[in-house]
């Protein structure tokens, strides 16, 4: 993984079979976060994370005509960034999340954005439908990460891109320990903070091309090309 | 319209994973295989097999 240290990878031996995270959770659980997360969620999460939404928007350089997936659209936060000559398709889980998507996608007269509610583990679009797959902030939220991110590959056409803009626990021993033990605590706002990216990419075969780190290097944004 | 031509041909019903139709005057998707119908609610299709309906 050439994009790594390779002193970080000799630390990693168990990468290919190693647990992503010590916290599991359940769709029914995630689904009643953000069911109570709907109202307040641009208010908590709307200014703080932007900056990571909008390198995303730029690093994607968005191609008229290209189809789009937005996997985990949440409140439509992303919808207005995208530019009016791309297709934009975005689903969540969540009816509460999408219904607030609907109203912004409606008062911006967004018509380049389709909103569907489907469970992004279980993705029902036939093969290569997409010429980007993105999910912004939500790799972390689900309860099975591997399975979502193998069916955002599914969907995406081959020479691709999938985008990921995510928490990763952190390569620094500390701040690594510290991450593990957020994570029970940040798990209650729907969120596993300690995703371990080395195992994760390797476990889903995911060949990044480019890793950036943003919002002080607290996220990273993580482009892949789909083979 | 929630649905537009183009994306009707990528979208699969999530049980079978075969094409879906626009029924009931582009208010629900249809799966002619396994006869579940997938309704629109608020322009929102929901791809969701506990939410369809049977429908022969």
């Amino acid at each position: 993984m050439a994009l790594f240290e390779p002193e970080h990878e000799k630390l990693r031996p168990d990468v290919n079979s190693q647990a992503l995270s010590v916290i599991a959770v359940e769709n029914d659980f995630v689904e009643g976060v953000y069911e109570k997360l709907a109202t307040v969620y641009d208010v908590f999460f709307g200014p703080i994370l932007h900056p990571g939404r909008l390198l995303a928007l730029q690093r994607m350089n968005i191609q008229p005509g290209t189809r789009v997936l937005e996997v985990g659209v949440g409140t439509g936060i992303n919808s207005a960034l995208y530019p009016h000559h791309c297709h934009v398709t975005a689903i969540d889980f969540s009816a509460p999340m999408l219904a607030k998507a609907r109203q912004r996608v409606s008062r911006k007269g967004l018509h380049h954005v389709t909103l569907m509610e489907m469970d992004a583990a279980e993705l029902t679009f036939a093969d290569g439908s997409f010429d980007i797959v993105y999910a912004p902030y939500f790799v972390n939220c689900v309860s099975d990460p591997l399975k979502v991110v193998r069916e955002m590959q599914r969907v995406c056409k081959p020479g691709g891109k999938i985008v990921l803009l995510n928490h990763f626990r952190s390569t620094n021993w500390f701040m690594s320990r510290f991450d593990r033990v957020l994570t029970p605590l940040t798990v209650h706002v729907g969120f596993k903070s300690d995703l371990d990216l080395p195992g994760f990419l390797s476990q889903t075969g995911l060949q990044p091309i480019s890793i950036e780190k943003v919002i002080s290097g607290l996220w990273s944004l993580v482009i892949c090309r789909r083979d | 319209m929630p649905v537009d031509a183009e994306l009707l041909e990528i979208l699969a019903c999530p049980n079978c994973k075969t094409p879906v139709r626009l029924v009931k005057d582009g208010a629900a998707l249809k799966c002619d295989q396994c006869h579940r119908v997938y309704p629109i609610k608020d322009d929102i299709p929901v791809m969701l097999i506990d939410e369809a309906t049977i429908e022969p």
